[in-house]
């Protein structure tokens, strides 16, 4: 089956991320092709978040004036993959958490997250390669604490796939 | 593009994932005179279909659907509501998958159950447990 074919409710995606402490990211082609980035979404390597937050491409745009112009034009630029902001209840002996932090700590390991979105028969996905910052505990007492950290995606280091 | 899910096959296939969950506990779609003979059962009422209606004239811009359904547990012995609904919870909460079997069944993205509370009716000589079940339906 293709790509999903239905509206899908925000609880269908979910979030994962390379195994092991030093990985090898896939290249720009491996993100977007489904063996690559279906080899990366299986359960042990789930991040378990409270919601997956938005996803894809940051908005870039060129401003140009032009004198004697009524108007002027904005044209797109090649804009960046979104950073994510993560929210993920804070479980300290979880591993893929703990992977998490040491990224963090070490601030220069690029590793290939997965999104995947399913209706129950078709999946679609989005990869793209990141560093993490800004890993955070955030205990307040009035709910459980979480772990909050920001993806940020290596530029030119993204692609969509699909079940076929 | 969504189509408008089916109340009839909600129905089906909520009565076949209960009574698979809770067997050989007896389960039906309302309240009868089954408290004269049976010491335990469940029942189940559905609520809230509605898949939110975007804007425009075309018929098929819809969101997904919501619906929930109320599970009521009857039972003699009030340590045996307490036992089948978390049966119910741990089977159902949070659950993703076919939901209703093979022939009446769908995908649904999660099954969020809550617990409601406990009561007891003292002219039924029965223990009662209400819990609802609120479905995400990709439509």
């Amino acid at each position: 089956m293709p790509l999903p074919s239905k509206v899908l409710p925000g609880f269908s995606a979910s979030l994962f991320m390379q195994s092991g402490a030093t990985p090898t990211p896939l290249t720009n082609t491996q993100l977007a092709t489904l063996a690559s980035v279906s080899a990366i979404a299986i359960s042990a390597n789930q991040v378990l978040v409270e919601a997956v937050p938005a996803f894809g491409q940051d908005d870039a745009v060129a401003n140009f004036t032009v004198a004697g112009s009524r108007q002027s034009d904005k044209i797109p630029t090649q804009s960046a993959p979104t950073s994510m902001t993560i929210t993920a209840a804070w479980n300290p002996s979880d591993t893929v958490i703990q992977q998490v932090r040491a990224d963090a700590y070490n601030g220069t390991i690029d590793r290939t997250y997965v999104v995947q979105a399913t209706d129950g028969t078709g999946t679609v996905y989005y990869a793209f390669n990141a560093r993490v910052s800004q890993f955070q505990i955030d205990a307040q007492p009035g709910a459980e604490a979480k772990a909050v950290f920001t993806l940020h995606p290596r530029g030119n280091q993204y692609g969509w796939s699909n079940t076929a | 593009m969504a189509t408008q899910q089916n109340p009839v096959q909600y129905a089906k296939a909520i009565q076949y994932q209960l009574q698979s969950i809770v067997t050989p506990v007896p389960v039906y779609a309302t309240f009868n005179r089954n408290f004269a003979i049976e010491p335990k059962f469940v029942t189940w009422m559905l609520r809230n279909v509605h898949q939110e209606v975007f804007t425009g004239q075309n018929q098929n811009n819809k969101s997904i659907d919501r619906p929930t359904f109320q599970i009521s547990i009857f039972t003699q012995v009030i340590e045996d509501g307490f036992t089948i609904s978390n049966q119910i919870l741990q089977s159902l909460h949070g659950y993703s998958g076919l939901f209703g079997g093979a022939t009446n069944g769908f995908w649904i993205a999660k099954a969020d159950v809550i617990w409601l509370y406990n009561s007891y009716d003292n002219e039924d000589k029965l223990a009662q447990v209400f819990l609802d079940c609120t479905l995400d339906i990709p439509t």
